[in-house]
């Protein structure tokens, strides 16, 4: 009996499916056991009627559809599984929580610099609601595992299938990203954040202690930091490491016992706050709505 | 439903040598302050995680504060300038979740301070008081 699979993106770019593709040539032998029964995007079956063995829900839950769309898929199948980071922590569409929907519906819709609609009409009919803040998909079924990524890197997506196939559960590495890195750590102290395309970063140095923003230390490995083979600094898509759950906070961790405070170059918490530009969309890049505080709120709203 | 009057829940991370001495001096000296500061002792200021604090105000206090030794008297050489760099970039990041940075505070308290550790507590219950009580929704004030 081959381990029946089922894959649905919700609201996401099918990135993480394309993934389970990027297997090239092992994905043909690793099909002698396993069927992908429903996909989509890879497979041609209009809709999931029998009960299947492990579904990958990939995408952030952003309207009411996904909402529905992943109770009834999750109520077909023996394990879930949530696929990518935008299923495990929200992800990128979840960096929306930092504004009303209102306020998300009239930039799309009304405000951005391309928009031509004179009538200024907003979707309405014969389109799900977005649902008013994004949650990763555990808060809304029951997830056996997470598999993180963006996309889940395919060594990552073959270790989670000989996993499965084996009835073993999915487990993930529990080192960070610079567990993995081969770039070099001198121990040396920063005096100015960077961003990437800002200067020439040497290439055999760890690009965090040149200053780059890395999210290496506050993000799981995984993913065999291949970002930062290629002089990428990492963004931080596997999300947090073991036993922690705010990356972000772990990230300012990182940070503040990197930046010189010696007499001499000494960076101010004032200077060091002015050195980003973004700094809830720099630590919780795909994490927000896993976050402590994964929204934004309203100070006085109660009073 | 609001209580009539609203007395601020406040959560205090003190440093063994300084802040927490400083509380012990206002106490054994008979100092009133208000009884709003939930004192938590940790060795150095340093140890206050970021996420101490997010789950503090995600539980609903209404104020953090979090007291040192003066910067080069740490008790660990530098662990208040490490802190005094994360709590800025928290106060920064409270501002852009819509939370008024002023919920979190850091000061610098010696030993020898009573009488100041008195004069902040108060003056931070009194800040909170004016502000109002924590905004995140589904906080409960419960211990």
């Amino acid at each position: 009996m081959k381990l029946r699979i089922a894959v649905e993106g919700l609201g996401a770019c099918a990135g993480c499916e394309i993934a389970i593709l990027d297997l090239h040539e092992e994905i043909v032998s690793l099909l002698q056991d396993l069927e992908i029964d429903y996909a989509p995007i890879l497979v041609d079956k209009k809709s999931l009627n029998d009960n299947v063995d492990v579904l990958l829900l990939s995408g952030s839950v952003r309207n009411r559809h996904d909402v529905e769309e992943a109770v009834r898929l999750s109520e077909k199948a023996k394990t879930t599984i949530a696929f990518g980071s935008c299923a495990s922590f929200g992800g990128i569409p979840g960096l929306a929580n930092l504004y009303a929907t209102g306020e998300l519906l009239e930039r799309v819709y009304l405000n951005t610099e391309s928009t031509d609609n004179k009538e200024r009409t907003l979707p309405s009919e014969e389109v799900p609601p977005l649902e008013p803040v994004v949650k990763p998909l555990k808060e809304w079924i029951k997830i056996n595992y997470n598999i993180p990524g963006c996309p889940p890197q395919p060594k990552l997506i073959k270790e989670m299938f000989q996993m499965l196939l084996n009835g073993k559960p999915v487990t993930l590495s529990k080192k960070t990203v610079c567990d993995e890195c081969d770039l070099k750590r001198e121990e040396k102290k920063i005096t100015r954040i960077l961003r990437w395309g800002e200067g020439e970063p040497d290439s055999s140095r760890c690009l965090l202690e040149q200053g780059y923003f890395c999210a290496g230390p506050a993000t799981r490995a995984g993913c065999e930091a291949k970002c930062l083979a290629a002089l990428m600094p990492c963004r931080g898509c596997m999300g947090p490491p073991e036993n922690v759950t705010d990356q972000g906070a772990r990230m300012v961790s990182a940070i503040a016992s990197l930046v010189a405070i010696d007499e001499k170059n000494r960076v101010d918490p004032e200077q060091l706050v002015t050195m980003f530009k973004d700094v809830v969309g720099s630590l919780y890049r795909f994490t927000f709505p896993s976050s402590i505080i994964p929204r934004r709120v309203s100070e006085g709203k109660s009073k | 439903m609001l209580p009539e009057t609203f007395e601020p829940y406040i959560v205090g991370f003190l440093c063994n040598w300084c802040g927490y001495a400083g509380a012990d001096l206002a106490g054994t000296s008979r100092i009133q302050y208000p009884p709003n500061l939930r004192a938590i002792r940790l060795m150095c200021s340093g140890r206050v995680d970021l996420t101490f604090i997010l789950t503090a105000l995600k539980r609903g206090a209404d104020g953090v504060l979090v007291v040192g030794c003066h910067p080069g008297d740490c008790h660990y050489i530098n662990g208040n300038l490490r802190t005094e760099r994360r709590v800025a970039l928290l106060k920064k990041m409270l501002s852009d979740l819509g939370l008024d940075d002023r919920r979190v505070r850091l000061e610098w308290i010696s030993a020898s301070e009573g009488e100041r550790f008195a004069a902040v507590v108060k003056g931070f219950v009194e800040e909170i008081r004016a502000l109002g009580p924590n905004p995140i929704e589904g906080n409960t004030n419960e211990t």
